[in-house]
């Protein structure tokens, strides 16, 4: 699916301004991305870092800094949760993030109160849809998936 | 190890103050700070902005979204933006806007956290981590 050449996952639990989304894994870890739009608006990817693995991270204490030509800034945390694992793959290429933003995850994270009560408060499938699309819409983003 | 230092964070909470006097008549001086500070926000560190001579003509309406570091450039209003949005606390030097004719409750751009007394600066400079200047 897509909206202004935005593509979204209707699968997936998305933050209220689409920031990131987040997927469910078997295990009950939640892995944590940036969605097209975020990295639309970031430009080039060039640095990513992560908090590192068993750090505790409150709601409102960012997973992870992103640093591009044009932006610098967190990977925003709504939930309280300990950090598992950085995606060392995209940490050591972070254009992955602007070419594949939905296979491209940043972190992998628990929940403290449990995936389930997690993801309560974030928005999934037509809602977040249509939510997506008002936001690509409204603000005129047109993404692109190419390495600029 | 380097490599992995490189990838994960885990830096302690500090706070950081950047005394910015550079104004839009030296426009090459004007996003870093703000990204910095957005980088630094990003961190878990608590960044504090003080705009204090023409650094303060930043914050006044119209000035910021009418010029880019770089020709062609990002509009410093968005640097700005990004760094609020990252958790930066901007602050303006109080006794420096009569001399910019600027007025604090009818001239500044919404971004502006706090309008400081020169104690305010004194105080955080005292009790900060570091002080970076633009």
């Amino acid at each position: 699916m897509e909206c202004n050449g935005c593509e979204f996952h209707s699968e997936l639990h998305y933050d209220s301004e689409y920031q990131i989304w987040l997927r469910r894994e078997h295990d009950d870890s939640l892995t944590v991305g940036m969605t097209d739009i975020s990295q639309t608006i970031a430009g080039k990817i060039l640095h990513v870092r992560v908090r590192r693995p068993g750090t505790v991270r409150d709601p409102g204490k960012p997973v992870a800094t992103i640093e591009s030509g044009k932006w610098a800034g967190p990977i925003p945390n709504f939930i309280h949760c300990v950090i598992l694992e950085g995606n060392i793959e995209v940490l050591e290429n972070p254009v992955l993030l602007n070419s594949d933003p939905y296979n491209a995850w940043i972190a992998r994270v628990e929940a403290s109160a449990g995936a389930e009560a997690a993801l309560e408060m974030f928005l999934t499938g037509d809602e977040a849809h249509e939510g997506y699309c008002r936001r690509a819409r409204d603000e005129d983003i047109h993404c692109q998936r190419k390495v600029r | 190890m380097a490599e992995d230092q490189d990838h994960y964070l885990d830096n302690d909470e500090k706070t950081i103050v950047i005394v910015m006097t550079s104004g839009p008549s030296t426009p090459q001086r004007c996003a870093t700070p703000f990204y910095l500070g957005a980088i630094m926000a990003s961190m878990d560190v608590e960044v504090h902005i003080f705009f204090t001579m023409e650094g303060v003509r930043l914050m006044q309406c119209g000035i910021a979204e009418s010029f880019a570091a770089m020709e062609g450039g990002k509009k410093i209003i968005d640097f700005i933006r990004d760094a609020k949005r990252a958790g930066v606390v901007l602050h303006v030097c109080q006794p420096a806007l009569p001399g910019y004719k600027l007025d604090e409750d009818s001239d500044l751009i919404e971004e502006v956290d706090h309008v400081s007394r020169a104690s305010v600066l004194a105080d955080l400079v005292l009790r900060c981590d570091n002080v970076i200047t633009f």
